[in-house]
């Protein structure tokens, strides 16, 4: 004995306290967060993928007017159109298609009485697009009951309802937080209430309060890391089978997990973060509970 | 050192169980406190290791006013305290090595620093083969010498010990007396509470009689 360093014993000793199911609780605190954190990411992803396509595209409708011959509406608009800066190609839509788009709302449409609108698919350079109100004016002047739909009105719904459907998402996650942070509290009291006579035994030598909080820290950080990535792996898993399962919830998994190497990489860096972050909260929290209680106890 | 004027201590709203203690320490002194079961031996112990304030009355520990002492103070005063509790106080999953090395460990010592001072002081209190032995295992009289270990072994100031030789045998309560003796000439107050009117015959160390929570210094 007297030849070697003996490694000192933990002066608490370790399966004193319920760390054990706090390390399940943080788990399945961890795997519900990495859901949200998933969930935001495909919300914020598709809602970028459903503006960028309206906002690079905008429609042409002409309505029937009876004193106006269609064709001459359609050639007048289409003029105008391939005349304006800024736009890169307008399409004319052939009846099928105009019906098609109704399908939603109205079903299958067969009879061909049904005066549906003329509609022309518009693709602008998204670099330099037109002034939308000077165009306006130039289709309205060289033709009647033509009129530009610029889609403004659902992009902004869409960024409304994305941007609910985000602090919802952020309220979730900040939900579990609190939980986590109310569950670590919990487990550091414990922990205390645990050793209690070893505090004593502790305070009477002379030990400090930070000392004495700093004896857990290893043991609250193993938790924390643990539960983190058990969390973390389960819901990235989770995604996986997801993309698996064919149905429409194959397509969410899909548009996370096997997104473009950039977006993936940003992806699985926020799957990271959740270990970094519940280690952080364990250890922190811990640490000021403990020495907040050692504080009233002196 | 230790100074106490017209000191006394009460338990909540109870009577008083000191009621009027004085007396004075100066470095290097060694004093035995006694006097009969319940006269409260443990109670002025317990409040010149900061674990109670007293009531009425002054107490000043290394100059500082006890009642005054904030609880930030309170650790760096008690490691200049070592102390021996009538219970042991003893941690339990701790070997007998570990228990006496807490001290050193609460003040920041590495295990490397404090190994061999450590074992040298099981020897000298004859427990170095049991020094991984844990504290559940050993008699009550080993259970007290690892308790007198571990206040002596960061060579504290102040020694205050409540019936250190009360679970030993008269040999080896002589070997501690002679401990106590030897930290006293080396520097330490020493303050040993005890009943032993045999073990305070044996030195020439002054006494203080608790008597009806009373004491006068002999």
């Amino acid at each position: 004995m007297a030849n070697t360093i003996q490694k000192p014993a933990p002066i608490f000793p370790p399966r004193a306290a319920p760390l054990a199911s706090l390390t399940v609780t943080m788990a399945v605190m961890c795997y519900l967060a990495s859901l949200a954190i998933g969930a935001l990411i495909l919300i914020n992803h598709a809602v970028d993928n459903w503006t960028h396509g309206l906002s690079r595209e905008v429609t042409v409708q002409l309505r029937h007017i009876s004193d106006v011959d269609p064709a001459v509406q359609l050639q007048q608009s289409m003029q105008v159109l391939s005349s304006t800066a800024g736009i890169l190609k307008a399409e004319p839509l052939d009846r099928k298609a105009s019906l098609s788009l109704l399908e939603p709302w109205l079903g299958k449409i067969t009879g061909e009485d049904l005066p549906i609108p003329q509609l022309i698919r518009v693709t602008l350079d998204e670099a330099a697009p037109p002034d939308f109100v000077a165009l306006e004016k130039a289709l309205n002047t060289a033709a009647k009951g033509v009129s530009l739909d610029t889609h403004q009105r659902w992009e902004t719904e869409l960024t409304r309802a994305a941007s609910l459907l985000s602090n919802l998402g952020c309220g979730v996650l900040a939900l579990i937080i609190l939980a986590s942070v109310m569950l670590v509290i919990f487990a550091a009291r414990a922990v205390l209430e645990a050793n209690r006579q070893v505090v004593g035994v502790l305070e009477l030598i002379g030990a400090k309060n930070s000392f004495i909080a700093r004896l857990n820290d290893w043991q609250f950080l193993k938790t924390g890391i643990l539960a983190g990535c058990v969390g973390a792996v389960v819901a990235l898993l989770t995604f996986y089978a997801l993309s698996a399962t064919g149905d429409s919830f194959s397509q969410v998994g899909q548009a996370l997990v096997f997104a473009p190497q950039g977006i993936q990489f940003i992806n699985l860096a926020a799957f990271v973060a959740v270990p970094v972050v519940a280690t952080l909260l364990a250890v922190v929290t811990s640490r000021l509970t403990l020495s907040h209680m050692l504080g009233q106890s002196r | 050192m230790i100074e106490l004027n017209a000191v006394a201590l009460r338990y909540g709203q109870g009577s008083d169980v000191l009621k009027d203690v004085s007396f004075k320490m100066e470095a290097g002194d060694f004093r035995f406190l006694t006097g009969a079961s319940g006269a409260g031996k443990s109670t002025l112990l317990r409040l010149l290791f900061l674990a109670l304030r007293p009531s009425r009355g002054q107490a000043l520990i290394f100059g500082e006013d006890v009642s005054n002492i904030s609880t930030r103070q309170l650790p760096l005063i008690r490691r200049k305290l070592g102390v021996v509790f009538q219970d042991f106080r003893l941690v339990g999953h701790l070997s007998v090595f570990d228990n006496v090395a807490l001290p050193l460990r609460v003040a920041g010592q590495r295990p490397a620093d404090y190994q061999r001072d450590v074992i040298d002081l099981l020897d000298w209190v004859g427990l170095k083969q049991k020094a991984k032995e844990l504290p559940e295992t050993l008699s009550g009289g080993e259970k007290q010498r690892v308790a007198i270990a571990r206040a002596v072994v960061s060579k504290p100031e102040i020694l205050l010990a409540d019936e250190p030789t009360g679970n030993v045998d008269p040999a080896m309560a002589k070997r501690l007396l002679h401990l106590f003796l030897e930290l006293n000439r080396l520097g330490t107050t020493v303050l040993l509470a005890t009943h032993d009117e045999q073990l305070i015959a044996q030195t020439k160390g002054k006494v203080l009689r608790l008597q009806n929570g009373i004491v006068k210094d002999l």
